[in-house]
């Protein structure tokens, strides 16, 4: 399951790769030989060249199919642990081999070949005839027009030797970049948590009966849950509380099958993870877990082949009727978590894990999943067992376990934060001209095309130095469209963007952005050298380092700690220092909340409060939610379909 | 301000609106662009390319495919088509033209049109495949027309599946990359000054890039993992499984005869 699911996300990166560098098409493809076996590689293999072949035609396939023919050489000399030599034999014989299929399929295409020949003496001859009439090139000129014709009648030896050596160096680019990807990448282990052995004979995963339950994870030194004692009787509504690192997601993998480290587990029957009747789980990210690109394909998704589904009436029961043929791709949060219980439902679950489902869900939205939640089992004959840090979202159920583990380890503790080292005029000097100005900025994607949509419409107002400026808006009300635009990333169709005075789009850099996904933003592996090369200064200037992780109250000892193993609210934390070592002259952030927990949140609110007031920056903050940002952000503007809402319509608080 | 906007390729999303191109199953369509492909590269005359390329714009014509679809060419490539069309020309060749008393050649102009035109028809096919199809249309068609291949042993339905979920994944993955690339513009660019610096500096610039784009995808690969044991592996992935009817045996019908035409031009003009 991970090798397929690898195999499809590798597709994704190759054939973009392949269109611009196919040399390092070749890199992705290597590491999927290295990491899977061969059956992984042909399915990407085949998935890329479909794309490929749909995107550019017979030479995006022919591109793809050479990635992965390069792919699996370079990856299987890897994974058998020889070095360059035997890479230079392996090389050798694949680069001939490709040469001569080249040459064998020129042979079959013979009026193509006359085709391509005859256009290629064409252009020399046309390049020579071109060349006689400038002085001194008469002579270069007779060669090119008497030998090129000539040197075509070796046209095998020609393209196929041509061809190999060409093999040979995407061989050896490849090979090269994969040994350091593979060096960068062998300390991030597998995050796919859900790897429950098959089941054997009947399903009935309740009631269960957790004794004294451990878990451990492999090359932990402790515990992530446990000891836990708990029932979960058929029918039952259960909440399961605690602060993070207190084991909540890992009982949520042991109640889904992961057999414990110590302890006992009774089950009348098999789990059944996703089978009819066994146990569904619902996950945190609403993205990641809808796997059809219709809304009516993701219900039915992996069930046996022949079972027939009412996809419709589920929809309807989560609220979703009438979008069956709606793409996936342009629902909100909510929309897919609610798709996501429709899938679950299409299995008739005896137990349904609901985990963090509303944390990275509107405000709306959430409310919408947590009626949907409650009402199920009036319908259904099934347990519900809901996962959550939110104490309120808790009082529904019949029984609220609440889980105390030691989570510390896991949240380096944050020292309070330093001023930041830079000289701003204090906050009040609100008379001088703004620092931003966005002016009657409209902007509209794929103009001219019939797939235009426009982002954004007649958007103007200022930021001033110090500014605290929330800009709210729900799904797909041009938000981020605006982020991007007044950091210079994209310029308006309509309207200007100033920062100071001029275009931000030929500042790019002046504006500091944090973007949703942090660790999208973080390039290089290890902290300090992060760090360095995102706030321009030398990796060895450990002075300076230390001074940056200093200024968004990170340990200095987490200098050397590298990238992935930091949690998501310390991730944020590295990108602001490496944000504000540059001294920018505005912040823009973009859902700086999302993903990061409760106790990282308050954190990092304080943060950036602190930043604002103490040392005058000033601050865009992008947000779908109000939860705690009046403090930093004292000014508001509402999107909405790409347009200021004039009033201030204010929205439900926060939980 | 701004400059004349220049339109961008978009990519595997179908143009809107309907037509009897647009509800033509899937496979029917990858089959038929497959063939002509193949059919074109053993015949690449001129009486197959004309004949390929009236079908294609009929076809465009139909499924009402609004020019504003064609992205913008970027300027480079009309310099370098053009450099390409004019040695070509000066490359002379029968067939002769006189005009009063000068000759030209157009042999070797004639050459490079043909192998334009042979290019712009094959990207043409494809584009029509893509703006008119929906992608979650293409794995079950897929699914369907390998189905001969399981009696080797080839697994097909995974292969598929995969093929459904890469074409999923795909958009999102492209915006995961905009905002990398976007993020790279935000930091400064480290100095180099000689040209041995600015070797080693690109290297690790690839090295990084790569790096963080396997990395984003093989995050997100975990946690599709995770869904796909969450739905108990794979199985269905279609809900209403779409099946060729009688518009597609016309379809292919007129794509075998034009196809059959070409092929006996071919035989009968060239021997």
């Amino acid at each position: 399951m991970a090798a397929l699911s690898a195999a499809t996300a590798i597709v994704s990166i190759v054939v973009p790769f392949a269109a611009g560098l196919s040399l390092l098409g070749t890199v992705p493809m290597g590491l999927l030989a290295y990491r899977y076996r061969i059956r992984a590689v042909a399915a990407a293999m085949i998935a890329g060249s479909v794309i490929a072949f749909l995107i550019a035609g017979m030479g995006g396939l022919l591109t793809v199919v050479e990635c992965a023919y390069v792919g699996v050489l370079t990856g299987l000399v890897k994974r058998r642990r020889r070095g360059t030599p035997t890479l230079i034999v392996v090389g050798l014989c694949g680069s001939l081999a490709s040469g001569a299929a080249t040459v064998g399929a020129l042979m079959m295409l013979s009026r193509l070949r006359n085709l391509i020949f005859e256009s290629m003496i064409a252009n020399i001859n046309g390049l020579a005839r071109g060349l006689s009439h400038v002085p001194y090139m008469q002579p270069v000129s007779a060669h090119l027009k008497d030998g090129f014709p000539r040197v075509l009648t070796y046209w095998p030896l020609l393209i196929g030797g041509g061809s190999a050596v060409g093999v040979l160096i995407m061989i050896l680019i490849g090979w090269w970049a994969l040994s350091h990807v593979i060096n960068r990448l062998s300390n991030v282990a597998g995050l796919q948590k859900l790897d429950t052995p098959p089941d054997t004979g009947m399903i009935a995963p309740l009631p269960v009966r957790l004794h004294d339950v451990t878990f451990r994870y492999p090359r932990s030194d402790h515990d992530a849950l446990g000891p836990v004692t708990l029932n979960v009787e058929p029918g039952e509504h259960v909440a399961i509380t605690g602060v993070n690192g207190s084991g909540k997601t890992t009982l949520m993998l042991v109640l889904a099958g992961q057999p414990p480290t110590s302890g006992t587990i009774e089950r009348p029957g098999g789990v059944g993870l996703g089978k009819v009747g066994g146990t569904a789980v619902i996950m945190q990210h609403p993205e990641s877990q809808v796997l059809g690109t219709r809304v009516a394909d993701d219900v039915v998704w992996g069930l046996p082949p022949g079972q027939s589904t009412d996809v419709h009436r589920l929809l309807e029961e989560v609220g979703l009727d009438g979008l069956a043929e709606r793409d996936t791709g342009g629902l909100s949060g909510g929309e897919l978590q609610r798709l996501a219980v429709a899938a679950a439902l299409a299995r008739e679950p005896s137990l349904l894990i609901a985990d963090e489902v509303t944390s990275m869900v509107d405000q709306p939205g959430r409310a919408a999943l947590l009626r949907l939640l409650a009402g199920l089992r009036e319908r259904h004959r099934m347990a519900l067992v809901h996962i959550t840090h939110y104490n309120n979202e808790a009082d529904s159920a019949e029984r609220i376990v609440n889980l105390t583990g030691d989570g510390s380890r896991d949240n380096t503790e944050m020292v309070e934060p330093a001023a930041v080292p830079t000289a701003k005029p204090p906050p009040d000097a609100r008379s001088a001209a703004p620092v931003i100005e966005v002016d009657g900025v409209g902007h509209e994607y794929a103009s001219g095309t019939p797939w235009a949509t426009t982002a954004l419409r007649d958007v103007s107002f200022d930021v001033h130095e110090g500014d605290g400026l929330l800009i709210h808006g729900g799904n797909g009300s041009g938000k981020s469209t605006l982020a991007w635009v007044m950091a210079g990333l994209t310029v308006p169709t309509t309207g200007s963007c100033l920062l100071d005075g001029r275009p931000v789009s030929n500042q790019v850099g002046a504006v500091a952005m944090s973007f949703q996904a942090a660790r999208l933003q973080l390039m290089r592996g290890r902290v300090d050298r992060e760090v360095a090369s995102a706030a321009g200064f030398s990796q060895h200037d450990k002075s300076r380092v230390v001074a940056a992780l200093t200024t968004v109250g990170l340990d200095p000892s987490l200098a050397t700690r590298r990238i992935d193993q930091l949690s998501g609210g310390q991730m944020r934390r590295v990108v602001l220092a490496g944000l504000l070592a540059r001294s920018p002259r505005a912040l823009i952030l973009d859902e700086p909340l999302a993903g990061v927990d409760a106790t990282s949140q308050r954190g990092l609110l304080r943060l950036l409060d602190d930043l604002r007031r103490r040392a005058g920056l000033t601050m865009v903050v992008i947000s779908h939610d109000f939860a705690g940002l009046h403090e930093l952000c004292p000014r508001t503007l509402h999107l909405q379909d790409g347009a200021v809402l004039p009033a201030p319509a204010r929205a439900g608080g926060a939980s | 301000m701004s400059a004349p906007a220049r339109r961008p390729v978009v990519l595997l999303r179908p143009v809107p609106g309907t037509s009897p191109i647009h509800e033509l199953w899937a496979g029917t369509k990858l089959i038929v662009v497959f063939g002509i492909s193949v059919l074109l590269t053993f015949y690449p005359g001129w009486v197959p390319i004309g004949l390929i390329a009236a079908l294609v714009l009929t076809a465009a014509w139909t499924a009402r495919i609004p020019r504003g679809a064609l992205p913008s060419v970027p300027r480079w490539l009309w310099m370098l088509v053009a450099l390409g069309g004019i040695t070509a020309a000066l490359g002379g060749g029968s067939p002769y033209v006189h005009i009063g008393s000068v000759g030209f050649g157009l042999g070797g102009l004639l050459y490079f049109l043909r192998v334009t035109a042979l290019s712009l028809v094959l990207l043409g096919l494809g584009a029509m495949t893509s703006w008119t199809t929906n992608v979650a249309e293409v794995a079950p068609a897929v699914a369907t027309l390998g189905r001969p291949l399981r009696i080797l042993r080839i697994p097909i339905d995974e292969w598929a599946a995969s093929l459904g979920l890469a074409l999923r994944a795909f958009p999102m993955l492209i915006d995961e990359f905009r905002v990398l690339y976007a993020a790279r513009r935000l930091r400064p660019r480290e100095v180099a000054l000689t040209r041995r610096a600015r070797l080693k500096r690109w290297r690790a610039e690839v090295i990084d890039m790569v790096t963080a784009a396997i990395t984003v995808a093989l995050r997100r690969a975990d946690e599709m993992g995770d869904a796909i044991a969450a739905r108990g592996g794979t199985g269905q992935i279609s809900a209403a499984p779409s099946r060729p009817r009688w518009p597609d045996a016309i379809a292919l019908a007129v794509v075998v005869a034009v196809s059959a035409a070409a092929i006996v031009s071919e035989w009968l003009l060239l021997g």
